[in-house]
């Protein structure tokens, strides 16, 4: 009698508490991925009722017709390595983080910063900096004689600009990651590494490398997502122009299905933005622990 | 056994020494200037909120404001509902905070204190929210948004930004695992049914974890421009993020100070939690990063 009390009670709180997190993760995560599937094989407008079936269509005419995606990718590309190149700048902070610098706490909460800063705030901080004439970056050129850059309006700087802005902000968080992995480490080990007469390069490949490894995962992982995802610091910094130059593909997906209301296609986008991101997430993990 | 001591003794006082000497002014160096890079834009963008239009065409940008002029932040004050959306961010930010960690909390406990038929079925879910970018089922979500009458109201960012994430629900995993079971077995045997101990023991001893998750779920929010532009386009129904960003396009509040005063007034908010909470901002991040 009083074992099926509780066998009830459990379920009782299982229903209840799961109800909600239930039906909010499958209403707006895993319905409209189905749904994006499927809208995905038409050529629905985003108003009209009629969805017509269309087949591969605009899978078709992403892969062999449509120039601009495979720019904006190439774009996206730039915020990738970028953030990839910073990767081994972003573990040698930390590690010098670590190592208890006098004022270390406070560094920690400078390199942290940025990324507690509204991303529109920003941009206008950016836009600001980079501005053609007042600029703060021109004149300060101007200051060594040399001459004007078109920081945002120049289609061959523009993306190495809008990734500087990306990079000021997310650099932090990668620093913050790894330095978390690096306290974690017990101090004995590095110590008896020390005592091995193992050099300080030695000492952080071998020994504090292969221990924070997971972190790194995590942190590839995230530069993935992230450069693939980029969408507000070029929506907001220059609507992607001057004249589609620094679009990312995410801009491109929203323009289409929202300013050219070809939601069908769109969809067909965001299904082969997920593609690239879970494909070279895997190169990268496989990559990764060939070589650990 | 004693030589042994003796050489760990004198590791450690050479540990203590590197960190302490010549190499340290250098790092000192390095980290001053990288504060320079994430403090120099945020410096800047502070003194222009306070000159007036020909002061930024004619000093330099680095030059501290004569005096401070509050002109611009009338002018943002006058010409935009600052308040409004102040009162918006505000909503979304503590019922998202709120309901966010009730259902996480709830989640976790079912998943830590209980075994049941789909857990693991239940787990790939949340996993596959993790793996999919968000961006990408916008698209789709966005019908399914009118479709259930929330579109343009502050409802249908709150019904995105409560659900659990996979991260939350790991974190408080963490936490939960170190309550012992005994805990609740004895409660039960007390006659506390599993509702009580849920919200008398469990929910209370969280409150750590749910101080972090909340704290960075609230800077999100804060900041987050993406989904309120998306959801919420009324004048009456904009964020700090989107009404920052509208600055940008209107003429009344497009120019440099005006837009500089109008980010810094966004950027507020959140640099408060973060310099008030950042204890517990990093405390978490660890935790949910060491231990994946």
């Amino acid at each position: 009698m009083f074992k099926n009390n509780v066998k009830m009670q459990k379920n009782l709180v299982l229903v209840t508490f799961l109800f909600i997190p239930t039906i909010l993760i499958s209403l707006f995560m895993i319905y409209p991925l189905i749904r994006l599937v499927a809208l995905s094989f038409t050529s629905w407008d985003g108003l009209s009722l009629t969805k017509t079936f269309v087949g591969l269509t605009n899978f078709k005419k992403i892969l062999f017709d449509s120039p601009e995606v495979w720019l904006s990718l190439k774009n996206n590309g730039i915020y990738f390595v970028g953030h990839l190149l910073f990767i081994p700048i972003e573990l040698f902070l930390a590690y010098l983080l670590d190592n208890r610098v006098r004022y270390s706490k406070m560094f920690k909460t400078i390199t942290f910063l940025p990324y507690m800063i509204n991303t529109v705030a920003v941009a206008c901080m950016f836009i600001f900096l980079y501005s053609s004439q007042d600029g703060v970056l021109n004149s300060m050129l101007q200051f060594f004689h040399m001459d004007k850059i078109g920081w945002l309006s120049d289609p061959n700087i523009v993306n190495y600009s809008l990734t500087g802005v990306s990079l000021w902000k997310f650099s932090g968080i990668h620093i913050i990651l790894f330095l978390a992995a690096f306290q974690s480490l017990p101090t004995d080990m590095i110590e008896a590494s020390i005592i091995d007469g193992a050099s300080t390069f030695k000492q952080f490949y071998h020994i504090v490398l292969p221990n924070i490894k997971p972190v790194v995962e995590i942190v590839l992982f995230l530069n993935v997502r992230g450069a693939l995802q980029i969408f507000d610091i070029p929506y907001v910094m220059t609507s992607g122009g001057p004249n589609h130059a620094s679009e990312t593909f995410t801009v491109q997906t929203i323009n289409t299905a929202f300013q050219y209301q070809n939601f069908g296609l769109a969809c067909a986008m965001a299904i082969v933005l997920m593609i690239i991101i879970i494909i070279i997430s895997i190169i990268q993990k496989k990559l990764f622990n060939l070589k650990g | 056994m004693e030589a042994n001591i003796e050489i760990k003794k004198e590791t450690t006082i050479n540990i203590t020494r590197r960190s302490g000497s010549g190499g340290g002014v250098l790092k000192i160096l390095l980290f001053i200037f990288i504060a320079a890079i994430v403090i120099l834009p945020i410096l800047i963008t502070v003194f222009a909120s306070f000159k007036s239009l020909p002061q930024i065409g004619s000093e330099s940008a680095l030059k501290p404001p004569t005096s401070l002029n509050f002109e611009n932040y009338k002018e943002v004050l006058k010409s935009t509902n600052v308040f409004v959306a102040f009162k918006n961010s505000t909503i979304l930010v503590v019922a998202s905070v709120v309901i966010n960690s009730l259902l996480s909390t709830m989640v976790a406990y079912c998943l830590t204190r209980f075994d049941f038929k789909l857990k693991k079925a239940y787990f790939a879910i949340f996993l596959v929210g993790l793996i999919i970018p968000g961006i990408v089922t916008e698209i789709s979500r966005f019908g399914l948004m009118t479709n259930i009458g929330v579109y343009d109201t502050l409802l249908a960012p709150i019904l995105i930004y409560a659900g659990a994430d996979l991260m939350q629900i790991y974190i408080y995993n963490q936490f939960l695992q170190q309550i012992p079971v005994s805990v609740d077995e004895s409660a039960m045997m007390d006659g506390a049914s599993y509702f009580t101990i849920y919200w008398r023991i469990i929910f209370p001893m969280v409150i750590p974890a749910t101080a972090t998750l909340g704290i960075l779920k609230a800077v999100d929010v804060l900041n987050d421009m993406y989904i309120p532009f998306l959801y919420m386009p009324g004048e009456e129904h904009r964020t700090l993020s989107t009404l920052l960003f509208n600055c940008i396009t209107d003429p009344r509040t497009s120019s440099i100070p005006k837009l500089s005063a109008a980010a810094v007034i966004v950027m507020i908010p959140t640099l408060v939690i973060y310099f008030i909470f950042q204890k517990y901002i990093f405390s978490g991040i660890a935790a949910g990063a060491v231990k994946e």
